[in-house]
């Protein structure tokens, strides 16, 4: 049910190429593509801006109601529209190019009658530039195509055995079927960046959304897991795969921009960008849901991102591994009102001491999974990890990236404890040169004891969100997983408590308590939670940790995805969809429950 | 001298080429070559734009020994005479030759008299390939006249 024009964050799936990922809303209707990449400017952005943003509808011209789900082990996805007078169903996929001159990028969507006659409208509304470019919509050799710039579109439409049927509306590609019992139809969106534009035959796309249907299949039988909530865990593992974004393996933290954390609010960040913050989840994930590949291509990613800074390392880097990201806003009217939209990410600036540990953590976990770094980056990271020990006394902006004043986030001094004692045991292991093994041990102790006198509170017996205050930070839970402290810590354990009780609302988690230098309030932070039901897990309470997460399965959409944020009063997802954080934490909770002995 | 005319056909279209490539780059045009000579043999899309690269160096190449071959004839030679040569060269490629001719031998590219069939069609470039980019014909043009500019003046220095 759309309001303002606007759908509901929960009723999108995604789909993707491993380039670039469209969200479908369950009405049908495409309101988001960037073009040719994820982190491109949009073609599509309805969701943004339900009257200039552009999009690609699908539906029937009667009511309806919709039903929908991903055909099994793929991210293809199947909508099933019924009117009072048939039925018909809807598969969208994003193609893979696999037969044929394939175009650079392509939407295909097929539609199948199952009964009675459904009359179905489709209109391409291409707005270029994140809308700010004017369409010039034209035909070639009688086929509808638009462009702007470098990126152009085509739209084919193959109904009941005729080609064609595309026409030019006020700025819009529009046509109609009637699908009748048995019919099959077959719409077409293909792409091209800096060259022409390869209109497909109807056997090729078909035969391309086939193969794409068939690999996505092989590559869901291919993954290794069989513990607990093993269909959830699949989803999340396609879901993933969908923000790879497969030239340079690095993970999309989102792929969308400004989709807001408080609605009508200011909180509305571009994550088409790959986190540091994120990299030792995504490695240990990835590693456990069998998929080496990608894990050898993220991890090199890694590795050849943070050459650019080294031996700092920024917060975020571009997909391509570039270090560039300046925010700017958009003239967009924002989701159901929520401005600025904004584009690229004023965080890659910020000084956040947490992602060391994160990149330790993460080379930690790739050597002890049987792999072993080149000397030159073990060189690299040597210098990194002195880095380490010149910096960790100063405040940072923290995980969470807050707007307010630095402080000293005892979570981020947690992780800098990470970072030195996971290169002294690299330089152990002779992954790192050992020379400077022995002052890493000694600012390791150092760090220790910072967070242990000035970043536990006696009072509340709980870490704390930084050093000397009462507040709590629901981040403090990965001193448990990332291996700060024991999972059973009597520490940690007062600090789960505490984190339930203050910052838990049945299933919700919200990120912290206290200031953070933004306007308004946010929704429960859905990775939170499962950081939750991990910390439970390694903290020897599997029953719990069970509870809660088949609580949290039953918040995830009708399409088994979550955004980042969830809003506890109305279960409204808020934040970028589909997040991949939040399908990281799901996936580390489930494998660490298994290995605890749960399922 | 011939070796001028080769030296230069190769210097021009590396130029030629560049420039086609910075202004897709600056997203003045979408027109792609090497993407379009290649596909005349391949659907591979990367042996296609390896392909075209080394059609499109040959090409330049011929054509500027053609340039020589007409100076000869002329008795005239410089850049300047290279550049008006480039100047037709170009206004020939973008109305008769990639508009006209190539479509017509391409057996992937749509002509006007093309119904969509069964087999895969590239985007046609229309007159003065203006399908691919408003700017298509001006960075045409200049790229070559950047072209015969440096094919005259490498036969002129060649003697």
């Amino acid at each position: 049910m759309r309001a303002d024009g606007y759908a509901p964050i929960r009723e999108y799936a995604a789909i993707g190429d491993g380039r670039t990922t469209a969200l479908v809303a369950s009405d049908g209707s495409i309101d988001w593509l960037c073009l040719p990449d994820v982190d491109s400017p949009s073609v599509f952005a309805a969701i943004l801006d339900a009257e200039r943003g552009g999009r690609f509808a699908l539906a029937p011209e009667v009511p309806f109601e919709d039903e929908r789900r991903y055909l099994p082990g793929t991210n293809v996805l199947e909508t099933t529209f019924r009117t009072a007078d048939g039925a018909v169903r809807v598969t969208d996929a994003m193609t893979l190019p696999l037969a044929g001159i394939a175009p650079v990028r392509e939407v295909a969507r097929r539609v199948e009658g199952l009964s009675g006659s459904v009359p179905l409208a489709w209109s391409v509304e291409p707005r270029f530039q994140y809308g700010t470019q004017a369409a010039r919509l034209g035909r070639r050799n009688g086929l509808a195509v638009a462009d702007a710039g470098a990126t152009a579109v085509a739209v084919r439409a193959w109904a009941a055995g005729q080609t064609g049927g595309a026409d030019l509306g006020d700025g819009s590609i529009v046509g109609r079927i009637d699908v009748r019992d048995g019919d099959r139809a077959l719409l077409a969106l293909s792409a091209a960046h800096q060259e022409p534009l390869v209109f497909g035959s109807r056997d090729e796309v078909e035969q391309r959304l086939d193969g794409t249907i068939a690999f996505w299949r092989k590559w869901t039988e291919k993954r290794e897991y069989d513990g607990p909530w093993k269909d959830d865990v699949l989803r999340s593992a396609l879901a993933l795969k969908l923000l790879v974004y497969s030239p340079s393996g690095a993970i999309a933290a989102a792929p969308t921009t400004s989709l807001p954390e408080t609605l009508g609010g200011e909180r509305n960040w571009d994550y088409r960008f790959a986190w540091i913050r994120d990299s030792a989840f995504t490695l240990e994930a990835l590693l456990d849901l069998g998929c080496p590949a990608e894990a050898h291509a993220f991890f090199w990613w890694l590795m050849h991102a943070s050459q650019l800074t080294h031996p700092r390392l920024q917060v975020l880097y571009q997909l391509d591994g570039g270090n560039r990201a300046p925010e700017q806003e958009l003239p967009l009217e924002g989701y159901r009102g929520s401005r600025p939209v904004r584009i690229g990410n004023g965080a890659v600036d910020q000084r956040q001491l947490d992602i060391y540990g994160d990149l330790f953590q993460a080379v930690w976990v790739y050597v002890e999974r049987g792999n072993d770094i080149d000397r030159e980056a073990g060189a690299r990271l040597a210098a990194t990890a002195g880095l380490v020990c010149d910096v960790w006394r100063e405040p940072d902006r923290g995980l969470w990236e807050v707007r307010s004043g630095p402080v000293h986030f005892v979570q981020s001094k947690m992780m800098c404890w990470i970072a030195l004692d996971r290169a002294a045991r690299l330089a152990e292991r002779g992954q790192l040169p050992r020379e400077h093994a022995a002052r890493w041990r000694r600012e390791a102790e150092a760090v220790r004891d910072f967070v242990e006198e000035q970043g536990f509170s006696e009072a509340k017996g709980s870490y704390v969100r930084f050093a000397g205050s009462e507040e709590l930070d629901a981040s403090l839970l990965l001193g448990s997983l990332m291996g700060y402290c024991d999972g059973d810590d009597p520490r940690m354990a007062g600090t789960i408590d505490a984190i339930r009780q203050e910052l838990g609302h049945g299933p919700y988690v919200h990120r912290y308590t206290g200031e953070d230098g933004l306007e308004g309030r946010e929704g429960a932070f859905l990775c939170c939670s499962f950081w939750l039901v991990e910390a439970l897990a390694r903290a020897g309470r599997p029953d719990e940790a069970a509870e809660l997460m088949e609580s949290l399965l039953e918040l995830a959409n009708d399409v088994g995805l979550y955004a980042e944020e969830i809003d506890p009063l109305t279960g409204e997802f808020l934040g970028n969809f589909p997040q991949g954080l939040t399908h990281l934490g799901l996936v580390s909770a489930a494998v660490a429950y298994a290995r605890a002995g749960g399922g | 001298m011939i070796w001028g005319a080769l030296a230069g056909g190769f210097a021009g279209t590396l130029v030629l080429t560049t420039t086609l490539r910075a202004a897709s780059e600056l997203h003045l045009t979408r027109m792609d070559i090497p993407f379009l000579l290649g596909t005349v043999l391949t659907e591979n899309r990367v042996r296609a734009k390896a392909i075209g690269y080394g059609l499109h160096f040959v090409f330049g190449v011929v054509f500027a020994v053609g340039y020589w071959a007409i100076f000869t004839a002329i008795d005239e030679r410089g850049w300047w005479i290279g550049a008006i040569f480039g100047l037709g060269h170009g206004l020939f490629g973008a109305t008769a030759l990639v508009n006209v001719l190539l479509p017509l031998v391409h057996p992937r590219m749509a002509t006007p008299l093309t119904a969509a069939g069964s087999t895969p069609l590239l985007e046609p470039p229309g007159f003065l390939m203006l399908n691919y980019g408003r700017s298509t014909p001006v960075v045409t043009l200049v790229s070559h006249v950047a072209y015969g500019a440096i094919v005259g003046g490498f036969i002129a220095l060649a003697g």
